[in-house]
């Protein structure tokens, strides 16, 4: 019975001596995967959907400066009111194929 | 090492969804994680497979880090349990029979079985062979107390840190793996040795 534990502290004293196996690198592309999975699992973030309501907000704005910044230079262009000849012809025909 | 213990530094960046905070954290854990994943493994996962859940799960639980000790020992944690619970599902744990050693398994349960005396050196390799495959048959948390114990040669005080099990538990567990590793040893080296 001694003899017997002796074996196994004998074998596991050996098993501990063993030279560790190398680590291997990371590989490529890995935090990248874990990354996209942990984003995945991010359905109800609030800072998230912060994020996208503030770049939506950015765009809505830069499109509203855009068009007031048209809408100015259209109605300051020229002698004419709308100074568009095509705007005011479109229009005419409009009115005449509503009726 | 130095570089593992700075990386609680990067928990709060990595809180606030920084990307390049998200992957330094991964580069600098990925060594701890990568060897803990391979000492305690089941037989059937992939290494990097189960790394990859294994930081998932440390992402997704990182609001819960305290930081009330150092980020490597909550990142043990977290991948010894992960770890376990994937060698738990894998139901079958085979016995080991004296025609499944290789050569230099043989060789050793032949010494062990005729002398005394300590192993050569060189029958380290084939030695932590033999256990890895006595290992195979035990439950996950007694494979993991004889890893932690018997060949990581860590403290009770670091077994506890890293398991979360008192100091009772862990020797407990400890006395009770090994006399089932000693019990299999035993078989095996009757039926080589008839």
């Amino acid at each position: 019975m001694k003899n017997r534990s002796a074996s196994i502290d004998r074998l596991l004293r050996s098993a501990a001596a063993a030279p560790a196996e190398p680590i291997p690198a990371m590989p490529f592309g890995f935090d990248t995967r874990v990354l996209a999975q942990w984003r995945a699992t991010w359905p109800n973030d609030p800072a998230t959907v912060i994020r996208l309501l503030r770049r939506v907000m950015f765009l809505a704005l830069a499109l509203i400066v855009l068009a007031s910044a048209g809408a100015y230079r259209e109605l300051h262009q020229g002698d004419e009111p709308f100074g568009n000849e095509y705007a005011i012809a479109d229009s005419a025909i409009g009115g005449v194929m509503d009726q | 090492m130095h570089e593992e213990s700075d990386a609680g530094a990067l928990v709060p960046a990595v809180l606030q969804h920084d990307e390049a905070a998200s992957r330094e954290l991964v580069r600098r854990l990925h060594p701890l994680v990568a060897k803990l994943v391979r000492s305690h493994r089941p037989r059937r996962a992939a290494e990097e497979d189960l790394c990859q859940m294994i930081f998932i799960k440390i992402f997704q639980k990182l609001p819960q880090f305290s930081g009330k000790v150092p980020l490597e020992h909550w990142v043990s944690r977290v991948a010894i349990n992960t770890c376990l619970n994937q060698i738990q599902s894998e139901k079958v744990r085979p016995e080991l029979r004296y025609a499944d050693l290789s050569e230099e398994e043989a060789a050793v349960v032949q010494n062990l079985a005729a002398t005394p005396d300590e192993l050569a050196p060189g029958l380290s390799l084939a030695s932590r062979d033999l256990v890895e495959h006595l290992l195979a048959a035990l439950k996950p948390r007694e494979r993991l107390v004889i890893d932690l114990f018997y060949l990581q040669e860590l403290s009770m005080a670091e077994i506890q840190e890293r398991t979360g099990w008192n100091v009772p538990l862990v020797k407990v567990r400890a006395f009770r793996a090994r006399q089932k590793m000693r019990e299999q040893l035993a078989r095996i080296t009757a039926r080589g040795t008839r």
